[in-house]
């Protein structure tokens, strides 16, 4: 199979756009319920790994993309 | 899939996989197998006599006291995760399609948020004791009922299965040596994990799943290394795989067996739901972590770095097998068959000794699948059916009662197991039924609990219709999929029939149909009926959390910020059951006022909480120093040991 868009970055798109809907779409709820509370330290530190588990993620399949099709 | 070792054991066919045959039989030869493996049985019920002596209520036996550090909890949690039939399904993947078969273990996070502000802050503040009594607080008794049935028959069943693939794994080996039948090993697997569970309960689960988790990450990087080093470094396992085969994530739709789209579908919204919100054996996991806090820092660890190493650890023997194929195809067939690669790489990597430590790590991550659904059972049936049985004639037995009566139902749990592995081993309809059953009644329970905690404007008419209508769609799904799921298939191709034709269903994109069917069965229904009041359901949805944690307070939240104070204890038998007293300087640093719930704890931390316990620290202080007072109920409950120092902090 040729290693075309479809084959190599729509996968990636896909699982980062329609689970981006619901991963933002989790943290809309999260910060308008209470569940959350800006106020309290802790809830913000969490808050602010819920972003970096995203990219962390994203990052991790991204870099195995670029390494799987770039590095011979 | 597992019944496939037995096969490779009698019919090996090619030079490599009569290798791993001489090496699996060569395996049983050696006295170091046996002594690794008996040794790791016996290990196991140690444990289990060791933390029999932690168990004195039902908290204890179901929640472990509720008491664990985040690291014990991420460790078990990681042995439970990595499933029954884990390395030699996702070998087989990673043989037939690269690293895309990390993807069900790296996909988990969209749900997290939902899972760590929502879930988990209700389970742990209300006190959940199970998903079905969830449900009768959320709903009403007969939702309760519908979700209890439908659990019980889930997991007995898949207790039967767990059985049956651990007797299959171990059958070539042990059949030569002893003689022993496939019921044989499972009565012996059996006695050996019933055992434990049966009188140690969640602690001894949480404790031989903490070494279990470790074996089976081990040996799976382990393996990793050896076949790095066979093949002559990284550079030249890289170098003997295509491009297409390292890709990360599969192909969008093209293969109707393995395709992204599908598998996005299936397991990181499905599964991923029913993971974190739906696994009676997972929460019960967090109900014993010992804050919310903690279960927190043990679900991002998990998610963020054991669920990559474990996509590893399974996988590897798949993606070394096929460089080794691309290689050296005399030693592994490129057409060996994928169900049995993980053994053949095993086998070609190891001594036979070595084989041993393999066999145990594949049995530890199946054992510690079978002793989180036990004890999940064991939960079930006593607070879903046998305490309000209780309640329901107005007898009210102590709760030592409830204990008994929890080991007897672990005990009873583990004897259907074994039946049910009887007649999985003896009917492959039996088999299908249950993938059926399963495939029918989980994405109700993952769509009714879903909104339930996330929609406050969701009905028990909705909760009920979502159980019986969406599972009637399912079904009409899985009859006619051209109908119901090729709209929703994003081009991927039906698997071919055994005629050829195109008539073999869609395997992992009809969890979307699934999803569809029940989600919008709750919505529709629930905007056509009468929805509960606010004050209905405080505290059983995330926009309720603060009436979940004033619930679990017994009061207004304290949330000034205090310290660790470090100890000496003494057991003062003048101050009231379940409370400890310390001097007003401590009280300060604590930032705790008067009845308050503190967490009191062995100062040595390695010890993850294992001697630690909750109490309500008196408003009035003493005046003797650096001392805390621990009621007698409390230094039991705690397990303390005198002289040692202990730790105390506030409860946030």
């Amino acid at each position: 199979m040729p290693l075309d868009f479809d084959r190599v970055w729509l996968p990636y798109l896909y699982l980062y756009g329609v689970g981006g809907i619901f991963f933002l779409g989790g943290l809309w709820m999260v910060v308008r319920s209470e569940g959350y509370n800006k106020l309290r330290p802790g809830d913000r530190r969490w808050l602010g790994l819920m972003f970096f588990g995203f990219v962390w993620y994203a990052g991790l399949h991204g870099a195995g993309i670029l390494a799987a099709t770039s590095l011979s | 899939m597992l019944s496939s070792l037995l096969a490779l054991a009698q019919h090996a066919a090619d030079p490599a996989q009569a290798e791993a045959m001489t090496a699996t039989a060569a395996a049983g030869q050696s006295p170091v197998f046996w002594v690794i493996v008996i040794g790791y049985f016996m290990l196991v019920l140690g444990f289990g006599a060791y933390f029999a002596g932690f168990n004195r209520s039902t908290s204890d036996f179901f929640f472990g006291g509720r008491r664990f550090s985040w690291w014990l909890i991420t460790m078990s949690i990681v042995a439970t995760g990595v499933g029954s039939h884990s390395f030699l399904k996702y070998s087989s993947k990673g043989f037939e399609h690269g690293f895309s078969s990390s993807m069900t273990y790296m996909n988990d996070w969209f749900f997290v948020p939902l899972f760590m502000f929502g879930w988990l802050p209700i389970i742990y503040y209300m006190r959940v004791r199970s998903i079905p009594e969830y449900f009768e607080r959320r709903f009403n008794p007969q939702v309760r009922v519908l979700a209890t049935v439908a659990l019980l028959l889930f997991m007995l069943g898949y207790i039967g299965i767990g059985f049956v693939t651990m007797a299959k794994t171990l059958l070539p080996i042990i059949e030569p040596h002893l003689g022993w039948d496939l019921m044989t090993i499972t009565w012996v697997v059996a006695v050996v994990a019933g055992v434990y569970i049966t009188f140690g309960g969640q602690t001894a689960v949480i404790f031989t799943d903490l070494l279990q988790g470790f074996v089976l990450l081990f040996a799976g990087v382990f393996l990793f290394l050896l076949g790095l080093d066979f093949l002559g470094g990284f550079d030249a396992f890289w170098n003997a795989l295509p491009a297409e085969f390292k890709l990360p994530l599969a192909n969008f739709n093209d293969d109707p067996g393995f395709n992204f789209v599908g598998v996005f579908w299936q397991d990181a919204v499905a599964g991923s739901i029913g993971f974190l919100f739906m696994n009676q054996g997972l929460i019960m996991r967090f109900m014993a972590c010992r804050s919310v806090n903690e279960g927190r820092k043990a679900a991002a660890f998990n998610v963020l770095i054991a669920l990559p190493i474990s996509a590893i650890a399974v996988s590897n023997a798949g993606w070394i097998g096929r460089a080794i194929a691309n290689t050296s195809p005399e030693l592994v067939s490129p057409a060996t068959d994928p169900d049995k690669v993980f053994v053949t790489v095993t086998a070609l990597l190891t001594t036979p000794a070595g084989f041993g430590f393999f066999v145990a790590a594949v049995t530890a991550a199946l054992m510690s699948t079978v002793d989180t659904l036990i004890n999940a059972v064991a939960a079930v049936t006593i607070n879903d059916i046998y305490r309000p049985l209780k309640e329901r004639r107005g007898q009210t037995p102590d709760d030592k009662h409830y204990l008994r009566a929890a080991m007897i139902v672990s005990a009873i749990a583990t004897l259907i197991g074994v039946g049910a592995a009887w007649g999985f081993s003896q009917f492959d309809s039996l088999y299908e039924a249950h993938g059926f059953f399963q495939s029918t009644l989980t994405p109700p329970l993952v769509a009714a609990i879903f909104l339930a905690i996330f929609w406050k404007r969701f009905t028990t008419a909705g909760a009920i219709a979502t159980f019986l209508v969406g599972g009637v769609l399912i079904v009409l799904g899985n009859q006619l999929p051209e109908v119901f799921v090729r709209p929703l298939a994003h081009g991927t191709p039906p698997l071919p029939g055994e005629d050829g034709s195109a008539g073999g269903g869609y395997v992992y994109i009809g969890a979307l149909w699934n999803l569809v069917a029940c989600f919008g069965t709750g919505i529709v229904v629930s905007l056509f009926t009468q929805h509960h009041r606010r004050e209905e359901t405080d505290g059983l949805t995330m926009w309720t959390v603060e009436s979940a944690r004033r619930f679990f307070k017994g009061g207004e939240p304290n949330d000034r910020p205090g310290f660790t104070m470090k100890l000496r204890w003494e057991r003062h038998a003048e101050i009231p059951h379940g409370t400890v007293q310390v001097d007003r300087e401590t009280l300060e640093g604590l930032a705790a006022d008067g009845g308050e719930i503190v967490y009191v704890t062995d100062a040595r931390g390695w010890l993850g909480g294992l001697r630690s316990t909750h109490a309500k620290v008196l408003a009035e202080p003493h005046d003797h120093g650096e001392v805390v007072y621990v009621a007698p109920d409390v230094a039991d409950n705690g397990h303390f040991l005198p002289g040692r120092m202990l730790k105390v902090e506030k409860e946030m």
